[in-house]
């Protein structure tokens, strides 16, 4: 019995690490962005578009919203994508197809930034340069928002398929098959219940999708464009906040108060991602009552 | 003959099921073509380096200058880092997830909490880890070296394990635990004599999992484990990582080094598509003897 | 997570046990599998363990180094850490492979991250030397950075060989002030423009996107700093040459060695070296134009007739005091016999005057050495 108890606090005190770790990771953040934010306002530092660090300006508004752009946009490309081929997974695909696309997805999923990013120099960028710009009468160099989001678009689309396909899967075989002997057709099947009875799993898919949008950095870097200007159409270059990470760190420690007003934009996305969470788990539950 | 209204609405249902269904069946196969570009893309851009030379030497004298040499140093490096990390993050994570679904109520706020902090390490791109890896290396003054990698590589991965963990972990019937304790067992008893085996394939693809992910991280690395040309033997030394490999070739002046970049990218893909299958593979086999 | 929270995917269904029988052979299945699966861990236990086992070795070996205060030259024995620029990583790269092989004991790791990364490395002590392609900022030297100058190189400024306009730039040059108007006030935004003609061919400007020597000294030259670059920015040297290699409007710059192909001597297939029209004339005369082959820039570098910035000194940054035995020796033999790498990697020399200066600095970090011992 003592053993037991023993070996039940143990994993009681490892069970608190990961509150331990985000507590701690706040603090050092807050910490060191604390010196500019005692010394300019708040409000000027976040709504300011001015952004000259060398001159002690460190205006985040660009940086904000491109992030917010750049994962919008990937997110409105891959959402109909990984629907789709989640519920074609789940529901139509014969088990050998099955079998193929699966494991494609998972090395899909496994692919290290930097290969996306290689492979958005390679093709995406030529491709938005050539053929998508002059298609909407826009002038790009390739380097832009848009491509930005494809290439970010298809580096979520595992993490959202898989958890998708998972959770079609789960819906009851019982409740698809009384939908079929009422007569209904199979996109009704999946429309009437299957998608509703899924919601909120499939709502979890895409906040996870979400999370992973917001903090990828290599690969997007390599095509945005990285101008430190609000983002006026999807043909122009954006600069999200990991991208303004990777590009400054080293010259951190050179410039008086670069390393402050990189960790509020840090903080910042920090913020965005948890408020993004909690209004996802809101929903969530008001969508889990509601179906109980 | 006119058709009665029924006979048009059944139509048309039919009509928009099939419309749906080849529009789902192409949105899968877009996903196996990207999947398909991207490969190939990486594999044309490398042939020419792409010779059993790059994984059997470490890099030669002026390797990056375009003489001789290989990745093993790389290779050896990260499997070295990810294994070690991956190791360091199972052990923190599995006794608290045991922890978190044996011994606290569903609901309770600290599993809530606990939750929650997961949910926010979730989404912290691997570049703060790698920057806080870095504020800790400053702290307790260790230097660039496979330990300041490990460590911060176990927290990058520390999230996806715990997540990969906790559903699966999840998925154990209540009957089953409900039985164990009416037998008489103790919750420690059940958590690791029962729920461990039920649970062991689920375990050992969040392993693979992490460690496809660890595997490929070039953010959290980039300030934490150094470079080196040599193999490393001590968990002192500065360590060489497959994406850092990558990373250097690619932005080496010589066209000759950029090509072995992407020949280093094509062997981290296939060493993350021979763990993606067998991931698959072992749950499968070991599932076999698991009670459904 | 949220999917466990709704409680989602909780299978609902339970089997028993397939069939009886197999209970016995189960069990003593179950076993050999637990069995295996703790020999299994214990392994890669042990195998963690090796990896610390030359720790020991290793951190007394490089006491007893540091403790020693003078060393015979052939015996220098430890290991060093280098991390920094892109820029001078070729030259670097090349030295350290003649030192290691000078000097068998001795180990180096070389890293490129970046300027801005090898200064911040450096100045919190993770690398013993830095490499640095830009001015040292005032801020970094109260931080006890100690700037080495070892070699010079420069950026030069590049276009697209299929540039319509290329034939009028290279009879007309790029000026400074000119150039200082397409890339910090953005007043100039077509080409036409900068040859003396009526049309609006946009510029496709170009940047870098990292915090790197390039940009600033481009910067420099412009008489501002990397952060009022205007136009694209792409991450990497080799970034940038391939952006402006498939932009046939395209304009940007780079470092000398990465603008040229180290083969060939001559820029890489598709790019253009930038000329610059050093006295404003509106002409490139035939002094000015020295364009052609690495060679003939590197000696406009080293007669000054190209402009400083943006050429400039490559150092190799130290921080006082001298943590490791073996900075200083390292130094020194890059200033002296590694001088006659530098030409061959695709940089200039250094004056004799300038070498013996940059050596009295080494001096004065030195004596430090024996006072440090094992303090932070």
């Amino acid at each position: 019995m003592k053993k037991e108890k023993l070996a039940a606090g143990i994993s009681g005190l490892t069970a608190f690490f990961p509150v331990f770790l985000t507590v701690a990771i706040f603090l050092a953040i807050v910490l060191k962005a604390w010196p500019l934010i005692s010394l300019k306002s708040l409000p000027r530092l976040i709504f300011s578009s001015a952004w000259q660090p060398q001159k002690g300006q460190f205006g985040l508004w660009p940086f904000i919203l491109g992030t917010l752009w750049v994962t919008a946009v990937a997110f409105v490309l891959a959402l109909p994508i990984s629907l789709l081929t989640s519920l074609y997974l789940a529901e139509y695909a014969p088990n050998r197809v099955r079998k193929i696309i699966l494991p494609a997805i998972d090395l899909l999923a496994g692919l290290p930034s930097v290969i996306y990013g290689m492979w958005g120099i390679l093709m995406v960028v030529p491709m938005v340069n050539h053929y998508l710009a002059p298609l909407f009468g826009a002038s790009s160099s390739g380097y832009c928002l848009l491509t930005a989001g494809i290439v970010l678009a298809v580096m979520i689309l595992p993490t959202i398929i898989n958890i998708s396909v998972e959770v079609l899967s789960s819906v009851p075989a019982s409740l698809k098959e009384a939908a079929l002997s009422l007569g209904a057709t199979r996109l009704e099947v999946v429309r009437q219940v299957v998608l509703k009875k899924a919601r909120p799993g499939l709502l979890a898919a895409c906040v996870l999708g979400l999370a992973r949008a917001f903090g990828e950095t290599m690969a997007v870097l390599m095509v945005v464009g990285n101008v430190p200007d609000v983002p006026r159409s999807l043909f122009s270059p954006a600069y999200p906040i990991p991208a303004l990470l990777a590009n400054n760190y080293g010259e951190m420690l050179s410039i008086p108060g670069y390393e402050s007003a990189l960790n509020l934009a840090v903080l910042i996305l920090l913020l965005m991602v948890i408020i993004f969470s909690l209004l996802a788990r809101l929903y969530l539950s008001r969508l889990v009552r509601r179906s109980n | 003959m006119r058709l009665s209204t029924a006979e048009t609405r059944l139509r048309r249902r039919k009509w928009l099921d099939r419309a749906f269904y080849r529009l789902m069946l192409a949105s899968a196969v877009i996903v196996a073509l990207i999947l398909l570009l991207i490969l190939l893309t990486i594999l044309r851009k490398s042939l020419p380096a792409l010779k059993l030379s790059m994984i059997t030497r470490t890099p030669g004298a002026g390797y990056y200058l375009g003489h001789e040499g290989g990745i093993l140093n790389a290779l050896v490096g990260s499997l070295e880092i990810t294994l070690g990390a991956t190791l360091l993050a199972f052990i923190l994570t599995l006794p608290a997830i045991i922890f978190l679904n044996t011994y606290l109520k569903k609901k309770s706020t600290l599993s809530e909490t606990i939750r929650l902090a997961l949910d926010i390490l979730w989404g912290i791109p691997s570049i703060v880890f790698g920057a806080f890896g870095f504020l800790l290396m400053l702290t307790f003054h260790l230097r660039a070296s496979l330990l300041a990698g490990m460590i911060t590589l176990a927290l990058v991965e520390l999230p996806i394990l715990s997540r990969a963990l906790d559903e699966t972990i999840r998925l154990v019937p209540a009957e089953l635990k409900e039985a164990t304790y009416s037998m008489g067992a103790n919750r420690w008893q059940t958590a690791t004599r029962v729920v461990l085996r039920q649970v062991f394939p689920g375990l050992v693809t969040a392993v693979l999992i992490a460690l496809g992910r660890g595997l490929g991280d070039a953010a959290s690395v980039l300030f934490t484990a150094g470079y080196t040309d040599r193999l490393t033997t001590s968990l002192l030394q500065p360590v060489a990582t497959l994406p850092l490999a990558i990373f250097f070739q690619l932005n080496s002046p010589f066209p000759e080094v950029q090509q072995r970049a992407y020949a280093s990218a094509a062997i981290l893909t296939l060493l993350i598509l021979a763990i993606s299958l067998a991931a698959r593979f072992l749950s499968r086999k070991l599932g076999r003897h698991r009670i459904k | 997570m949220p999917l466990a929270f709704i409680g989602y995917t909780q299978k609902s269904r339970t089997e028993t046990v397939k069939s009886f029988p197999k209970v016995r052979s189960n069990f003593r299945r179950k076993k050999i599998v637990g069995f295996n699966c703790s020999a299994f861990l214990v392994l890669v236990f042990l195998f963690s363990l090796t990896l610390t086992w030359p720790v020991a070795e290793v951190s007394a070996l490089t006491r007893r180094e540091n403790s020693s205060s003078t060393q015979q030259p052939l015996q220098l024995k430890g290991q060093l850490s280098i991390s920094g620029a892109w820029a001078i990583y070729p030259l670097a790269a090349r030295w350290v492979e003649e030192f290691q092989k000078i000097y068998p004991g001795v180990k180096i790791d070389l890293q490129a991250g970046g300027a801005g990364k090898g200064m911040a490395d450096v100045l919190s002590g993770l690398v013993d030397i830095a490499l640095v392609s830009r001015k040292v900022y005032p801020e970094e030297i109260s931080r006890g950075a100690l700037p080495v100058a070892v070699a010079r190189d420069a950026v030069v400024a590049t276009l697209n060989q299929k540039n319509p306009f290329l034939g009028l730039i290279q009879k007309k040059g790029l000026s400074r002030t000119s150039l200082r108007e397409v890339w910090i006030e953005g007043r100039i935004k077509f080409w036409e423009e900068l040859v003396g003609q009526r049309g609006q061919t946009p510029i496709h400007l170009y940047t870098r996107s990292d915090a790197c020597g390039a940009a600033e000294t481009w910067a420099a030259f412009l008489g501002a700093h990397q952060e009022d670059l205007k136009g694209i920015a792409i991450y990497g040297d080799p970034g940038l040459v391939e952006a402006v290699r498939r932009d046939p409007l395209g304009l940007g710059f780079n470092n000398l060695n990465f603008a040229f192909n180290p083969r060939t001597d001559q820029p890489h297939t598709g790019l253009v070296i930038g000329p610059l029209d050093l006295n404003e004339d509106g002409q490139l005369s035939a002094e000015e134009n020295f364009y052609l082959t690495r060679e003939k820039v590197k000696q406009a570098i080293a007669s000054g007739l190209y402009p400083s910035p943006p050429a400039r000194d490559l150092y190799l940054v130290i921080t006082k005091p001298l943590r490791n035995q073996l900075t200083a020796p390292f130094l020194r033999w890059c200033l002296e016999e590694g001088q006659s790498l530098v030409e061959e990697t695709g940089y200039v020399r250094l004056s004799w005057d300038v070498l013996k200066k940059e050596k009295m600095k080494i001096g004065s970090a030195s004596p430090e050495i024996q006072k440090t011992a094992k303090t932070k």
